[in-house]
């Protein structure tokens, strides 16, 4: 046992620090009903990634963040423009061509590339098994100064997810908060996708959220609920990947899989009694 | 906070007590990176004298190998790390030695075997440049497929052996010489299957063979990757099936963990045989055995399919 938890203590700190703040923004992507945007978001950061290394940088310099970066904040740019309220497409449909046509891209960039297909793999199962103390760290660092924008912000974030029409009444730049929003969310997305993949940033957003949802109404409490779910989820996946010797972040994936669906046959029994 | 900081303790305190446990058990722990260095330090070891875990599947590709818990675990424990270094394992080694933490298998430790130092590795680069496609800095890395590679390795690993655990150091000479011996008679054997088809020329996916090639008298120089590592293009694929009509080549080599489909396109057109070869025993059914039985089976295999060739040749009209 002893060796499991030093093989698995920082993979476990991982999932025990770093969801904190996606399952917040799950909440808030939920509700807008924007499911993929942090699909789209990770894939654009990826392409980012991968003209970097075409261009001859290593995965990790800081060109190649850079790029990324840049790509994201383009990406953010184009989500804030397709707002629905204008166009006749729903902007679920401008996500998913976003996402699309950048994971396109980045294949054919990568084509060029003898690390390609490693780097493709990557970025969507992670390596959460191997994260190092210090990319922890930094990526927790990162997310406190995110989250703290957002409690900064609290009321604005709010009324733009949670109650627009409000939002526009009190006159609140809704463009300027929305593209705020992207860029963070953006920027967590993308620091999360270096460790865990772009599998289990997706789950960490959307499932947590999903299962507070079923089962309780006010923002705090679901916030409190989508927590426990994503840390015995982790907890579960972190112990089976060891034990059954799987790969860490699709068991994880997995095990919130099956909390959502114990969740919801859970609501249901109780419902119908 | 206070509860965490102890968790943290008691994580530390068990760590202590079980790394004291392991130190005094009897056989020695080996890990090898792929099945060929595996098989090898079975044969010096034997099942009585060492332990020996493989981490790469004999069907997966060693540049990239996916990580799992265990794979620390083992390194964890390990007394020996047998690799084949010159960046064959570079994609997948590096994290999961740091996460082993294991001062037994660091860098320049007794326990550490780079079984590529002091070999003549060919293709070494004169210039290094990233448009050549994945090139190694110190050479090809795929060494053991030229069976004296592999006896030089076999020795390495005994002197280590030996060194590690002098009281058995006679009993792994004697297997080292039992294995030199049936090489040597094996090579003899394999040379003369070979030697009527001196000079020919075959096709491979990956330019994983020009050990082999060299030992046996074959030349392995076109391949189906326009670049080491990067995905065949249509357009390379033309030009390899142009000049395989061009010069009568009849024969493709695929490994188990690249894209067969690639290979039956290119064999339709050109009406060449696809040969399944491995480097590692246990790739393709019936070489799980050892390292001799490898190569055993890619001579055999290699010869049929030139013997069927010249055969369709000599009855072409």
């Amino acid at each position: 046992m002893s060796e499991a938890f030093s093989i698995m203590m920082w993979p476990f700190l991982a999932c025990l620090l770093l969801p904190g703040i996606l399952i917040y923004m799950g909440l808030h992507v939920v509700r807008r009903e924007i499911i993929f945007v942090d699909l789209a978001l990770a894939q654009v950061a990826a392409m980012g990634i991968c003209l970097a290394i075409v261009l001859g940088h290593d995965a990790h310099d800081w060109q190649t963040i850079a790029w990324s970066a840049g790509f994201t904040l383009v990406g953010a740019v184009i989500l804030t423009l397709t707002r629905p309220s204008g166009l006749r497409v729903p902007q679920e449909a401008i996500i998913g061509i976003i996402y699309v046509v950048a994971a396109a891209a980045g294949l054919l960039l990568l084509s060029r590339s003898p690390e390609g297909n490693e780097e493709l793999r990557r970025t969507l199962v992670g390596e959460v098994l191997l994260v190092r103390p210090n990319e922890v760290l930094h990526t927790f660092a990162i997310f406190m100064v995110v989250g703290a924008v957002h409690i900064i912000f609290r009321r604005q974030f709010m009324l733009l997810s949670f109650n627009q029409e409000q939002g526009r009444s009190q006159g609140l730049r809704l463009w300027f908060w929305d593209f705020l929003f992207y860029v963070l969310f953006g920027v967590v997305v993308t620091s999360f996708v270096r460790i865990g993949g772009v599998l289990l940033v997706f789950s960490y957003l959307i499932i947590p959220a999903v299962s507070a949802r079923l089962l309780v109404t006010s923002l705090p409490a679901q916030i409190a609920v989508g927590w426990i779910v994503a840390t015995v989820s982790s907890v579960v996946g972190l112990y089976c990947s060891y034990q059954l010797d799987l790969p860490t972040g699709a068991a994880i994936v997995c095990a919130l899989g099956l909390t959502l669906l114990l969740v919801a046959i859970g609501r249901y029994v109780v419902r119908s009694r | 906070m206070n509860t965490k900081f102890l968790f943290l303790k008691m994580i530390l305190a068990v760590n202590l007590l079980s790394g004291l446990a392991v130190s005094s058990h009897a056989k020695l722990n080996v890990v090898a990176t792929t099945p060929d260095f595996g098989a090898i330090a079975r044969e010096i070891g034997g099942d009585d004298l060492v332990q020996v875990n493989v981490l790469a599947k004999p069907t997966e590709d060693p540049h990239f190998v996916d990580p799992k818990p265990s794979y620390i675990v083992k390194l964890s424990k390990a007394d020996i790390l047998i690799e084949g270094g010159a960046e064959l394992e570079m994609g997948w080694m590096p994290p999961l030695i740091d996460g082993a933490r294991n001062s037994k298998i660091a860098l320049g430790k007794p326990g550490r075997v780079l079984c590529a130092e002091g070999l003549a590795l060919l293709e070494v680069p004169a210039i290094l440049d990233r448009s050549m496609g994945d090139i190694h800095a110190l050479g090809n890395p795929h060494f053991m497929t030229d069976p004296m590679n592999a006896r030089q390795t076999a020795k390495r690993i005994c002197d280590t052996f030996s060194a590690l655990d002098q009281e058995h150091s006679a009993a792994y000479r004697q297997r080292l010489e039992d294995f030199n011996k049936r090489l040597n008679e094996k090579m003899q054997t394999w040379k003369k299957q070979m030697e009527p088809f001196k000079g020919k020329s075959l096709v491979a996916y990956h330019n994983s063979w020009p050990y082999f090639a060299k030992c046996f008298g074959v030349k392995i120089e076109l391949f189906l990757e326009p670049k080491p590592g990067i995905p065949p293009t249509p357009a390379h694929l033309v030009e390899v099936i142009s000049t395989m009509k061009q010069e009568n080549i009849g024969i493709i080599i695929v490994e188990p963990y690249q894209n067969r489909k690639t290979a039956e396109t290119v064999a339709e057109k050109t009406n060449a045989t696809i040969v399944e070869f491995s480097q590692y025993p246990g790739g393709v059914k019936g070489t799980e055995v050892g390292y001799i039985e490898l190569i055993d089976y890619l001579v055999n295999t290699l010869v049929t399919a030139l013997s069927k060739e010249r055969l369709a040749e000599e009855h072409k009209p």
